[in-house]
């Protein structure tokens, strides 16, 4: 395939390759493709390219405008089938101008779905393929092809792609699988002309192939731990895999080259054991260089899959990654060659024993190359002219020679038969750190910007210049070096020849001998020996320059990851297997015997329980207020009591206060509802700022605003029953009279003006004070009317006051209590702000808008329970009115309340828990910051994931988790998933990371990153994904994937 | 994936039966206004026909995609942004915003505050979107809830007048529980949308000609002998 007109046809079938598999995996994952389906088009349009491909000009009119028309005509006149489909096209195309002419309504061209009576309507594009798209509908487009290709020569050229003896019968077979299928003209609202949906591209993404993590072969390896993790191991954990795939792995494939291979070497795997055959490779991957040798045993493929594996072959299969090899032993026999390399511990490996026929040497010569261009073989291996290499001629080990050179036996003058092969890395002491430094330097040139070529080409200037200056005479690099450079470290011999080894062992060790620093001046043969010397001269440099910047990248990415990435999580790691078992999670048991034994279980223990395997559900009601902190582990029962109720009376202090608040809105609604009417009405903002006004000046007569520092708690609590809440609201007495009692009051000119959030509003002593001092004057007429009839008896109803009926509940008989409830709430409004009144008549509502809505298909969100939603999430507000209700606390307060059950519990725990969500609500500000520090780890972690959000759009702003960070994943889980994850997040704040949710969101993206990166997403596209993806996650994959990360940043971090 | 039209204009396919060119595109329109009007309803309305009490409130930003045979040159695909009530205090808006063609803003009928806010939303929306020739994009006001007071009694001409003033291209009286007027909202965005678009063709285009060239390099190539 090397002419031109070969490619084309290739290109033109690889084409059709492609849409038939498109159409294929729509077929999977729809059941069925859709007539209309934009697959069918593209699928047609490239097999019309095929039939065009040099169609014979003359033959039958081809000429014609429309030679699909011609073809398929000339065709069908032998071929019954395509006579059939031409049949089929004329009748479509009558209808088509029948319609036409009739004028019929143009607004849809499209098919109506009916089968019967109404004739078709055809897209454009689908008239345009009319053809070929009928011929496939009618599921016989292969054959007709199968027959064009038999009978090629009637209409194509001999250079066609169907004329092609090979190709044709290829794409009639190619065919054979999108005419099986069925086509539907079932309309459905969402399966045509829709972008394939989340579930489609996370199908179609198994369907391509059950492949783990990979960077798309044309990019840099990205950054990363976790390719080094995957890599550096590759071999062997592909080993323990499968059998299967370890031969496979034995092959070239993207991942590793396979740089030699050669079968029938020897190897005595046992003492006792006679040699055995077997295949020798030698494979090349990104960073490491391993040999295996697999006995023939294995690879005949002989044997079942079931035997394979448990072959006692296996034992004997030999992998050895060259990172650990440190010299290699070669013996030259008879009938052919030994080979034994030896580990930095000095272990042999068993000898490899190669075939006659320079197969040893060959060997050595791919390794060589494969080493390159970080290590090397030492001595060398030779080159010769019109051999290639050749074992180095050597004389015994002399003196003076360098303290790095070789060690070889000579047998005896001119014939070495055995060698001892060093594998060395220049420059580095220790190989590792040079696989680390390479590994970095890819790395850290992709992730970050500024590293940009021309740094790089100032600091090998730079470096250049050093080594020139300190290491060799300047005069001679200049040129020569230079020249060198280019030839290097190719694999192929460098151009410079030696003379044949003869007579020139001595200007070797003069060569070898002299100074590396210097010109050896006083050797004769110097000038022949220049190349050499010059060659040596320029490795070691460029291996130092290299080693350099390997250095320099490491140990700038190092800071970058420092800077950044240090805060996010602990430095000392708490391993789930010590002490074993963590990831069997906090069981029942685990718990119970805690609650024996307070004193002596350990909070981090349990905690590290719950981060590594969660807790049970039956527990989570009893551990949940200790992880949100409700309860301090190791407090015992009295203490917990204690707790419960202090929570329980301030619980229902804010519940009576803001019910009382809402008593007074709902009447104040109630007035201003005509108002509002005809506000609306008039459709100007003139009238809502006329009404504006009126508040204003009502705010300045009722400015005054009373509270009470301290109060003592109310005790309230057996006689206010929970479950009554949902009716009425049933308040004692006692707190209104203890709270008049204290008339320490502090006044305030507004709510708004910066108050504590925690502050009490006491509806009483308001009352009290406004009463007292008449000052107050009622925002609407009817008020002050009300307020002054009310006066005398100010000190009678106090019980009553703090009864006031809930408004929003119409079917408790509370006739006789509406008229006094009204009245006093006409003058508890005296008590309270306008602004304060509007501040919580907008809470409120948002609040009721979103209960009222929440989570209503879990079953428990029944109306009792909505309405106990509301009541805490009414409380909190209260409280916390400076930034108010804001969407999407329901959703945090509802899981707490599914497993607590308890409202104040749930109002507890969820306090404690809005510490650290409310960060996250519009006033918080710790959103940017977890964009910003999603953003270090994409761009740390996956550089080229975050290259291609930089490209497309750059969405490298990760609003695209907004949600994510907002809810604690709430939304993007079902139920029993937001449980797990929950409780993970709150242990993982004392285990690994008080940022946990970072990696959980960053395990969202991984999870999905091939099938980001394989559609080329976009903003739009990413946040549509993981919409439609929700509730669809692994979750348990997810924290897996999550802890992961979290470890792996800690471990970058800690090697230092 | 949704970017760029993927359409052609058709050429003759078969001889005598001359197909017009047809044109595909795709705009990105905004449903905005406060929380609890009836944006999400609305578009589920809209887009699958379907009504519930309880669509939960919307968090950020949802999707969803409609398809319209406008006409026989034209199909439309309406990519509408349901844009969570809240928003507007955040600072993602302008993320959200970026290259819509087309924004509703939608009030409640019953609730004079939501008709307050509709302002409020109008500038954020024209602070930070505007068509490629510096105007802003064609908004229509939804006054939804309509089912709920029918005797509100605004007029009209009040409603035009407040559109006029404050830039709206209209506005509509709609419900999405009764499916009131949602239909001809849309179409009617979508008219000024496209009107627009035949003055100030986008990059739209630039897909489609190069799609059209790879179209023509094809064939040529299959062509010549």
């Amino acid at each position: 395939m090397s002419r031109p007109e070969d490619a084309v046809k290739e290109k033109l079938l690889w084409n059709v390759k492609k849409e038939v598999k498109q159409i294929m995996e729509e077929a999977v994952t729809r059941k069925f493709v859709h007539e209309d389906s934009s697959h069918i088009i593209a699928l047609c349009g490239v097999v019309e390219t095929c039939l065009l491909h040099q169609l014979r000009r003359r033959a039958a009119g081809f000429l014609r405008s429309d030679k699909m028309a011609a073809l398929f005509t000339k065709v069908g006149k032998t071929c019954v089938v395509a006579g059939e489909v031409c049949r089929k096209v004329q009748e479509l195309q009558q209808q088509v101008e029948s319609r036409k002419s009739a004028g019929g309504n143009q607004e849809t061209l499209r098919r109506q779905g009916s089968t019967g009576g109404k004739p078709p309507t055809l897209s454009p594009q689908a008239l345009r393929h009319i053809w070929v798209r009928t011929a496939l509908i009618e599921k016989v487009l292969d054959r007709v092809v199968q027959y064009i290709v038999e009978n090629c020569s009637k209409y194509y050229e001999k250079e066609a792609l169907l004329a092609d003896p090979v190709l044709g019968p290829i794409l009639a077979s190619l065919l054979v699988g999108p005419c099986a299928l069925e086509y539907t003209k079932l309309k459905t609202a969402d399966h045509y002309w829709t972008d394939p949906s989340a579930d489609e591209l996370v199908q179609r993404h198994r369907i391509r192939g059950p492949h783990g993590r990979q960077d798309s072969p044309s990019k840099r390896p990205a950054l990363g731990v976790r390719k080094r993790h995957s890599s550096g191991s590759a071999s062997e954990d592909r080993f323990a895999a499968s059998a299967r795939e370890y031969v496979e792995s034995l092959h070239q494939n993207s991942r590793t080259h396979l740089l030699y291979g050669k079968n029938n070497v020897l190897v005595q795997p046992k003492e006792d054991m006679e040699a055995v055959p077997g295949y020798l490779s030698l494979h090349q991957s990104a960073e490491s260089l391993t040999l295996k040798w697999t006995p023939n045993q294995l690879m005949n493929g002989t044997l079942g899959d079931s035997e394979l594996e448990k072959s006692v072959y296996w034992d004997y299969a030999l992998i050895v990654p060259f990172s650990q090899i440190v010299c290699i032993h070669c013996h030259q026999q008879q009938n052919g060659g030994t080979l034994v390399l030896v580990s930095q511990d000095g272990i042999q490996r068993p000898p490899l024993h190669f075939p006659q026929g320079g197969h040893l040497l060959s060997f050595l010569s791919c390794l060589e190359n494969g080493l390159l261009p970080r290590g090397q073989l030492e001595p060398p291996l030779w080159s010769q002219q019109g051999k290639g290499k050749v074992f180095p001629r050597l004389r015994k080990r002399n003196s003076s020679m360098r303290s790095v050179d070789l060690e070889e036996t000579v047998m005896d003058e001119g014939r070495a038969t055995d060698y001892v092969f060093r594998i060395i890395y220049p420059g580095h002491r220790h190989e590792h750190t040079v696989t680390i430094n390479y590994h970095h330097l890819a790395a850290s040139r992709a992730a970050s910007v500024d590293d940009d070529e021309e740094e790089e080409d100032r600091l090998h200037a730079m470096l250049s210049m050093i080594c020139s200056r300190n290491l060799t005479a300047p005069n001679l690099m200049k040129d020569a070096g230079d020249m060198i450079e280019m030839q290097g470290f190719g694999p192929s011999p460098p151009a410079w020849q030696f003379e044949p080894p003869s007579g020139r062992s001595s200007c070797l060790s003069c060569s070898v001998r002299g100074s590396p620093y210097g010109p050896p001046n006083y050797c004769s043969c110097a000038q022949d020996r220049m190349p050499l010397r010059l060659l040596c001269e320029n490795m070691k440099r460029q291996i130092m320059s290299r080693a350099f910047y390997g250095w320099l990248a490491y140990c700038r990415h190092l800071s970058t990851v420092r800077t950044h990435l240090s805060a996010l999580v602990h430095h000392n790691i708490i391993p789930p297997d010590r002490p074993p078992g963590a990831s069997g999670g906090l069981t029942k048991d685990v718990w119970s015997k805690y609650q024996k034994d307070k004193k002596n279980y350990k909070e981090l223990e349990l905690l590290r329980r719950v981060y590594y395997g969660g807790v049970e559900h039956e527990i989570r009601k009893d551990v949940w207020p200790f992880l949100l902190g409700h309860y301090k582990f190791g407090m015992n029962k009295k203490e917990m009591e204690q707790v419960d109720d202090a929570v329980a009376s301030q619980y229902q202090r804010v519940l009576a206060e803001w019910k009382a608040c809402e008593v007074v809105v709902r009447q104040r609604e109630r007035e201003a509802h005509p108002a509002t009417l005809t506000k609306f009405s008039s459709g100007s903002s003139i009238d809502s700022h006329v009404q504006r006004l009126i508040h204003r000046d009502s705010t300045i007569s009722n400015d005054v605003f009373i509270s009470v520092d301290e109060m003592d708690p109310p005790d309230m609590g057996p006689k206010c029953p929970e479950d009554s809440m949902a009716g009425t609201v049933p308040m004692a007495g006692t707190p209104g009279t203890a709270i008049v009692e204290q008339q320490q009051s502090v006044e305030f000119d507004s709510p708004d003006s910066g108050l504590p959030s925690s502050r009490n509003y006491s509806v009483a002593s308001g009352v009290q004070s406004s009463i007292d001092d008449g000052q107050s004057v009622g925002f609407e007429e009817e008020d002050q009317g009300e307020e002054e009839e009310l006066d005398p008896s100010a000190s009678g109803p106090r019980a009553s006051l703090y009864e006031p009926p809930d408004p929003t509940q119409e079917d408790t008989p509370q006739s006789s209590e509406l008229g006094a409830g009204e009245e006093l709430a006409a003058v508890c409004a005296a008590a309270y702000t306008i602004e304060l009144l509007d501040t919580v008549a907008l809470n409120l509502h948002r609040i009721d808008k979103d209960v009222q809505r929440c989570d209503r298909n879990y079953w428990y969100f029944t109306p009792t329970n909505l309405e106990k939603l509301r009541n805490i999430m009414c409380s909190y507000v209260w409280e916390h009115l400076d930034v108010g209700y804001v969407q999407g606390m329901c959703d945090l307060l509802a899981p707490l309340m599914v497993i607590l059950d308890n409202d104040q519990l749930a109002y507890s725990c969820f306090s404690q828990l809005m510490k650290r969500m409310g960060q996250n609500f519009p006033n918080g500000g710790a959103m940017d910051t977890h964009f910003a520090n999603m953003r270090s780890l994409i761009q740390i972690l996956d550089s080229e994931l975050f290259e291609l959000m930089h490209q497309n759009g750059d969405y490298t702003h990760f609003y695209f988790c907004y949600r994510w960070f907002l809810l604690d994943f709430k939304r993007e889980l079902l139920y029993e998933d937001v449980f797990a994850v929950w409780e993970v997040i709150w242990a993982a704040r004392h285990i690994s990371s008080e940022h946990f949710v970072l990696f959980i969101a960053l395990a969202l993206v991984e999870g999905y990153r091939e099938i980001i990166r394989d559609n080329n997403m976009d903003f739009t596209d990413i946040i549509k994904f993981f919409n439609e993806r929700a509730e669809h996650h692994d979750a348990q994959e997810i924290l897996r994937i999550a802890r992961e990360l979290v470890h792996k940043v800690q471990t970058l971090i800690e090697n230092k | 994936m949704a970017g760029g039209a993927s359409g052609e204009p058709g050429r003759g396919a078969a001889a005598g039966t001359a197909v017009p060119e047809t044109q595909e595109h795709l705009f990105k329109v905004l449903v905005i206004g406060e929380l609890g009007v009836g944006k999400t309803s609305i578009i589920k309305r809209y887009v699958h026909q379907l009504f519930s009490q309880h669509y939960r409130a919307t968090i950020g930003v949802d999707f969803a995609l409609k398809v319209l045979n406008w006409d026989s040159k034209t199909l439309v695909r309406l990519q509408l942004w349901d844009i969570a009530g809240q928003e507007r205090f955040g600072n993602m808006t302008r993320v959200y915003y970026k290259e819509a063609v087309g924004a509703f803003v939608v009030f409640d009928i019953s609730r004079g505050s939501t008709f307050e806010a509709v302002l409020k939303w109008k500038n954020d929306l024209d602070s930070k979107v505007q068509l490629p020739n510096g105007i802003a994009i064609p908004t229509v006001l939804l006054a939804n809830k309509c089912d709920q007071n029918k005797d509100s009694g605004h007029s009209p001409s009040q409603m035009d007048q407040f559109c006029k003033e404050n830039g709206f291209t209209g506005w509509f009286e709609t419900s999405a529980k009764d499916n009131i007027n949602i239909d001809e909202a849309v179409r009617f965005l979508v008219e000024n949308i496209l009107a627009n678009h035949k003055n100030f063709p986008n990059e739209d285009d630039v897909d489609k000609i190069q799609l059209n060239q790879d179209t023509l390099r094809a064939e040529s190539k299959s062509q010549c002998c």
